[in-house]
């Protein structure tokens, strides 16, 4: 690196910083997107009255891939976690909120894994959304202390069949 | 149970060390910093996945090493069992079980038992209650494997916990307190069950402990060993637990926002123990203390043995010497030849002739075991 020409270095470097520009968040669900509003938000064969909220948008991906799920979703960029300094304000849980409040949705599916910080955020995000629609969670069938990410479909498939309501 | 061999690869001060045991009994001797803890710190780490010198692999790992490998060979009656695991520095550990790699390393509890006696246990009665929570904790570890999870997330819990109290100030929001609420269930649930698996093998130890003291105390006096969690404990129902928890936080709210710490909890419990109505922290000797501790260690070879069906490694470091002879010839007499015993000493002289002859002895410098 430190031997090309200074002109190189430059040019990589707006390569980068474009690269980074275009890969943003949509501006809805928060799932990344090149554009404004992601792909999954502008279909109009999917359901419109289901959200699935999701930690990351790899889930979201790890989701799409079993084909069974046809509502929309919603990235939260994280999970709460105090000792990381991640509070309800830091993740896109106000946004979350106010779509739910606003459109007319039928079934939040909070599909976030089980762990200490997920339990958290799902019992969190699940009291803030139970007056506007139903809340339901997503059946424990991962491995313990596994990301959906790693989940395998049929897994995946089967524990969105088996979703509960949230008490 | 029985180890037979034990590898170690740039573990500690020991580059590439092949250990085999052919004898019941295995003293391990040589002066002071050549490896000999350090020996028995890798059985411990088999048996309970952590080490009571260190909380970080980097230490574990021979200096100016990336990794470090434990690997063992022990006979079980269900038939041997090849146990490995690798330490890397800055990232995870692996634990293999009979060739296969273990998705938890978690799984890797309960195939080798082994009860710890240094001379650091000497002072578990006179130290601090978090020494006692320890000495509890790694005992249920090895009793149910699960405890070993739940007390992790039992510690993650508190961690958050605390981290959100530490925030908490003039300007607390509604946000706060809802996510409070929610901390406040989990440490409530996960810590009630810590509390009642705590109270449940404290039951099951006090009798074979009372036993043995009374044996050794030469029947002049009565241990108690009593259970002081920091939350009262209801019988039965593990819901009035949680319940009672959950009361305590209640109670304890505004000390929490001005400490900015958890007050209540397992993390604050402890464990009283009482020779003839007294406690033994304050106004025991230093002989009742070291007999009180034996028969501890006794109890726990004992628990072990019953719940697990085989007899448990016994890891005796430097404690013999520093125990007097009566007490020494008990603790030998107990163990025989039923729990095989791996003891460190600087000097055979302390040692009984007759036993010296039925034993395995190595010699141990820098590093480097021979026989
Ligand atoms: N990570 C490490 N790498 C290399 N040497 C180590 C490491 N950790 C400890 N040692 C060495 O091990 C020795 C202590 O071994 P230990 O087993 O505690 O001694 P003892 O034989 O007295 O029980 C010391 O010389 C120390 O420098
Ligand atoms: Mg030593
Ligand atoms: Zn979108």
């Amino acid at each position: 690196m430190l031997k090309r020409p200074e002109l190189e270095v430059k040019a990589l470097a707006q390569a980068l910083m474009e690269a980074k520009l275009q890969v943003g968040h949509c501006s809805v669900c928060f799932h990344l997107s090149a554009d404004p509003v992601c792909e999954i938000c502008r279909a109009v064969n999917r359901e419109n009255q289901t959200i699935c909220v999701v930690a990351d948008s790899r889930d979201v991906i790890a989701l799409e891939k079993t084909r069974e799920y046809r509502g929309k979703y919603h990235v939260l960029g994280g999970l709460i976690s105090p000792m990381d300094g991640i509070g309800p304000e830091q993740l896109n849980i106000s946004s979350l909120v106010h779509r739910v409040s606003k459109e007319d949705i039928h079934e939040a599916i909070l599909a976030i894994s089980p762990s200490i910080e997920g339990d958290t955020t799902t019992l969190y995000v699940g009291q803030l959304l139970k007056p506007f629609t139903k809340v339901t969670r997503i059946a424990f069938g991962l491995p313990m202390g596994g990301d959906l990410e790693y989940a395998d479909e049929v897994t995946l498939a089967r524990a969105l069949e088996g979703r509960r309501e949230l008490d | 149970m029985y180890l037979k061999t034990l590898h170690l690869k740039h573990f500690r001060n020991y580059s590439d060390q092949r250990v085999e045991f052919c004898a019941p009994k295995t003293i391990l001797v040589g002066d002071n910093a050549q490896g000999k803890s350090n020996l028995l710190e890798s059985v411990e780490l088999l048996a309970t996945l952590k080490s009571h010198r260190t909380s970080r692999d980097r230490d574990l790992i021979q200096d100016g090493e990336a990794w470090g490998q434990i690997s063992a060979a022990l006979e079980r009656e269900l038939g041997v069992a090849e146990m490995a695991l690798i330490l890397r520095n800055g990232s995870r550990r692996t634990a293999v079980l009979n060739g296969e790699k273990l998705r938890r390393q978690m799984d890797f509890l309960g195939t080798l038992n082994a009860v710890q006696f240094s001379s650091l246990d000497l002072d578990l009665v006179r130290s601090g209650p978090g020494e006692r929570r320890i000495w509890v904790d790694t005992l249920l570890m090895q009793l149910e494997p699960v405890y070993a999870y739940i007390l992790q997330q039992y510690t993650t819990v508190l961690k958050q916990r605390n981290a959100l109290l530490r925030q908490w100030g003039e300007n607390s929001t509604a946000s706060h307190t809802t996510q409070l609420a929610i901390w406040d269930a989990q440490l409530a649930t996960l810590g009630s069950r810590v509390i009642r698996r705590r109270s449940r093998v404290l039951k099951r130890l006090t009798p074979i402990a009372q036993t043995w003291h009374t044996a050794i105390s030469g029947h002049t006096e009565e241990l108690q060993i009593r259970y002081a969690p920091s939350v009262p404990l209801t019988e039965g129902d593990p819901a009035l637990v949680q319940q009672a928890f959950l009361d305590k936080i209640q109670q304890r709210a505004i000390a929490e926002q001005h400490q900015h710490t958890t007050l209540v909890g397992p993390h604050r419990d402890d464990i009283d123990f009482t020779i003839n109505d007294t406690p033994a922290r304050q106004y025991g000797s230093q002989g009742q203390q070291r007999t009180l501790v034996l028969a501890l260690k006794l109890a726990e070879l004992k628990l072990i043995e019953s719940v697990v069906g085989e007899p448990p490694l016994l890891l005796l470091d430097d404690v013999l010497a520093e125990l007097d002879l009566s007490r020494q010839n008990q603790l030998l007499d107990a163990i025989q030849d039923r729990y095989q015993t791996l003891i460190t000493t600087t000097h055979l002289g302390s040692f009984d002739a007759q036993w010296l002859n039925s034993s395995q002895i190595l010699q141990v410098k820098a590093g480097v075991v021979t026989p």
